[in-house]
């Protein structure tokens, strides 16, 4: 146990890393402030869903159209004249003339227009919905990703389930609920990809420098011929694996926490935590956000999260292999960071023709760069809906197989 | 001497050459590739780049009013040539595009099928460049017909310097692809090289500290000196791993067979006001010099690290920031 604190207290009192993770979470609250424009605007979903319910049902969505009415009603009695819909009237405004209507009234103005938008969202749910044919979407992505052979094959089995998926979410009224809208504030792309991948990337880097220093500290310090001559002797790893997978675990606990607290703090997600993540509203590009399975915000972000952390401790683990094999840990750093880039393009190399292209996309640096695509069937070629446990699960085999090896090899090695 | 050479190639082992091949093969397929595998990119970038040899080999590197209007001429039988291939075109002619000009200002957006079909197929099955051509030539013409015009944020020194260049009769009139394609290419290659020198250099002086043999070293005849000489070998091996490096990279740009743009100033090419007017060969040179230059600056900032760092996670923790956020605003420049 001593000897695990003290190997612990070697990262935790290590002044680089203390000042990168300062830096990294100084820059990303950076990040998030930088795009925090529009939290106020966020808050009328809240206002919506307090008044109306979180589920769009057709009666609620009726009300709603009423009470825009009796807005523009108001809006008739401000200006004297009857407009259909806020939009016009603010069109030929010029900034002075909007400039002398009270602050409260400019609230008015714009809360109406940011109503009007989420009234024409939901409105067109149906008929948006409707219009997407998700058989043939996937003819698309043949052409798309130039599938053949067994390959198409495989991809359209999978979209047929996706089919079936589809439809069944329809049937549960999982996107007629309200979120934030997509097309106009970019949320799911702001936290899961900018954030997230920002946060993917620093974690890793923290977590390898971190492992490797310790994987190969002995090596490095020359102290290798006495420490391992103990009669603690080899074991002694077993030990420094221990303290590398804890703070790869408190790394990754940190990082996150501070960033993604900031970043609730700053946007009020309080209201919307049940939603679906298939929410109508949180359609942001082509093609809406569809989970396989009927998840709500705050589970998928349980998820997203539950796999950031099994898949840096497989990669700490990993990076521990590889710094044991090479013991150095400046070459260590860079082999590992050169390994998880070339696993993540190991699907371009494959042939798209066969399953090997999907295979090799079964990686954990695909795994852990793709989040915002996790537990979705609209994530392109790792649609798959065994993707994200098929990974964790082979990876987790790997690394206990590669892990074993190296201590056995480790063990009975020449230490000089 | 003696002893730089050794120095040298403690720092240029076979190891760290390996290492060099292996991040330059990383950041060569992520950042570089695209640069050459897609240049000129798809249409009507080729007809741009095509257009832009015709232009040079008419006119030469510059073009004053009278041979642009000798150019405008050329779009004139041009348009002419789509007119005749239209009126070939039955589904053209029933729908009323039987001209270019026609053609031109037909409201697509409302078209119906058949015109779609036509003009799919004219731009994309019929094998003629023609209408490619048509537009790349309008847009040149375009601009050189709004080359008065200044972006209305321009400081005021810029507008003294649109003055300027306005004054000598120097217009964008050249088509940008091959610049814009190697400055994109150049700022991506420096990042590798960048990325490459810091890796090789940055273990250079910590190193022999980390083995313990420095107290060693430091009591020899040669004594505390040792450390320049040390420093020396490592700006020697900074210029060579720059100069390999360029060597092969620029090897790669030549694919790209953008010679005949040579001799073409930079201000004449299309929204490249610059404050110096170099042909595009000296403005390679010039990005080649300032390679070495900031290569220089971090190779020694990397060794200088070396030199006061404890450890290999202090000299790797350290750099991170600077390296990221060097490549960073490469990227986004």
């Amino acid at each position: 146990m001593r000897i695990f604190l003290l190997e612990c207290k070697k990262v935790i009192l290590s002044p680089v890393l203390i000042g990168l993770f300062l830096l990294f979470t100084g820059f990303n609250f950076l990040v998030i402030f930088n795009s925090s424009d529009h939290r106020a605007e966020l808050k009328m979903v809240n206002e919506i869903i307090d008044t109306y319910g979180r589920e769009i049902t057709p009666s609620s969505l009726q009300q709603f159209q009423d009470d825009i009415q009796n807005d523009l009603l108001k809006l008739q009695q401000l200006t004297g004249k009857r407009y259909d819909s806020v939009n016009d009237f603010l069109e030929d405004l010029d900034v002075e003339e909007y400039e002398r209507y009270s602050k409260q009234e400019q609230a008015f103005l714009s809360g109406l227009q940011v109503k009007e938008m989420y009234e024409s969202i939901a409105s067109s749910i149906d008929e948006n919905y409707e219009e997407i044919d998700i058989e043939k979407e996937g003819e698309v992505a043949l052409e798309q990703y130039q599938l053949s052979g067994k390959a198409a094959e495989t991809y359209l089995a999978e979209n047929e389930k996706f089919t079936k998926r589809f439809d069944e979410m329809i049937r549960n009224g999982e996107h007629k609920q309200w979120f934030f809208a997509g097309k106009a504030y970019y949320m799911h792309t702001l936290l899961f990809k900018d954030l997230f991948s920002k946060m993917t990337i620093e974690i890793l880097l923290l977590v390898i420098l971190s492992t490797t220093f310790l994987a190969t500290y002995e090596f490095e310090q020359r102290t290798h011929l006495v420490a391992f001559a103990t009669q603690r002797g080899r074991r002694l790893m077993n030990n420094k694996l221990v303290a590398s997978l804890v703070m790869a675990f408190v790394i990754t606990g940190l990082v996150l926490g501070s960033t993604l607290g900031v970043f609730f703090l700053v946007f009020d997600y309080s209201h919307v935590w049940e939603t679906s993540v298939s929410s109508a509203f949180n359609w942001e590009y082509n093609f809406p956000y569809v989970s396989w399975w009927d998840l709500s915000f705050a589970q998928f972000l349980l998820g997203v999260i539950g796999v950031l952390f099994v898949s840096v401790l497989l990669i700490s683990a990993l990076t521990f292999s590889i710094s044991l094999f090479i013991k150095n840990s400046y070459v260590s750093f860079f082999v590992t960071a050169a390994s998880f880039i070339l696993l993540y393009m190991l699907p371009s190399f494959m042939p798209h023709s066969s399953n090997w292209l999907f295979v090799a996309g079964y990686t954990v640096p695909t795994l852990v760069m793709a989040i915002p695509g996790l537990f979705m069937g609209s994530s392109g070629l790792i649609f798959f809906r065994n993707f994200e446990w098929a990974t964790i699960c082979s990876w987790t085999a790997i690394t206990m197989g590669v892990l074993m090896m190296t201590y056995r090899r480790f063990v009975k090695s020449d230490i000089q | 001497m003696q002893i730089v050479w050794n120095e040298i190639k403690k720092i240029l082992t076979w190891k760290s050459l390996l290492l060099l091949l292996i991040i330059n093969c990383i950041l060569y397929f992520f950042l570089i590739d695209f640069y050459i595998k897609h240049f000129p990119n798809g249409r009507p970038a080729l007809d741009s780049y095509r257009l832009g040899i015709e232009m040079i080999e008419k006119y030469g590197p510059t073009m004053d009013d009278e041979e642009f209007k000798d150019f405008m001429k050329t779009y004139e039988v041009r348009v002419k040539e789509a007119d005749r291939y239209l009126q070939t075109e039955k589904v053209a002619v029933a729908e009323g595009i039987d001209t270019y000009e026609k053609f031109n200002s037909y409201e697509w957006f409302k078209a119906s099928k058949e015109a779609g079909e036509l003009r799919d197929r004219l731009f994309f099955e019929d094998g003629t460049d023609l209408f490619w051509e048509l537009q790349e030539r309008s847009r040149l013409i375009g601009f050189y017909e709004g080359k008065e015009m200044y972006s209305s944020n321009a400081t005021p020194a810029q507008l003294k310097r649109y003055e300027e260049l306005a004054k000598e009769g120097v217009f964008g009139t050249y088509p940008e692809v091959a610049i814009s394609n190697f400055r994109d290419y150049i700022t991506n290659v420096a990042v590798a090289i960048l990325f490459s020198v810091v890796a090789v250099m940055s273990l250079a002086i910590l190193r022999d500290r980390t083995r313990h043999i420095v107290s060693l070293q430091y009591t020899a005849r040669k004594g505390r000196n040792l450390l320049k000489t040390k420093l020396l070998a490592g700006f020697v091996s900074t210029l060579l791993v720059i100069t390999g490096l360029l060597v092969i990279y620029m090897g790669l740009y030549s694919l790209n067979d953008t010679s005949m743009y040579f001799n073409v100033r930079v201000n004449t090419f299309i929204g490249n006001e610059s404050w110096y007017n170099p042909t595009f060969f000296q403005y390679i040179l010039f990005t080649i010099g300032g390679i070495y230059l900031v290569g220089i600056v971090f190779g020694l900032a990397a060794m200088g690290f070396s030199t006061i760092v404890p450890n290999t996670l202090t000299l790797l923790g350290a750099q991170i920031p600077f390296v990221r956020a060097f490549s960073f605003s490469a990227c986004t420049d």
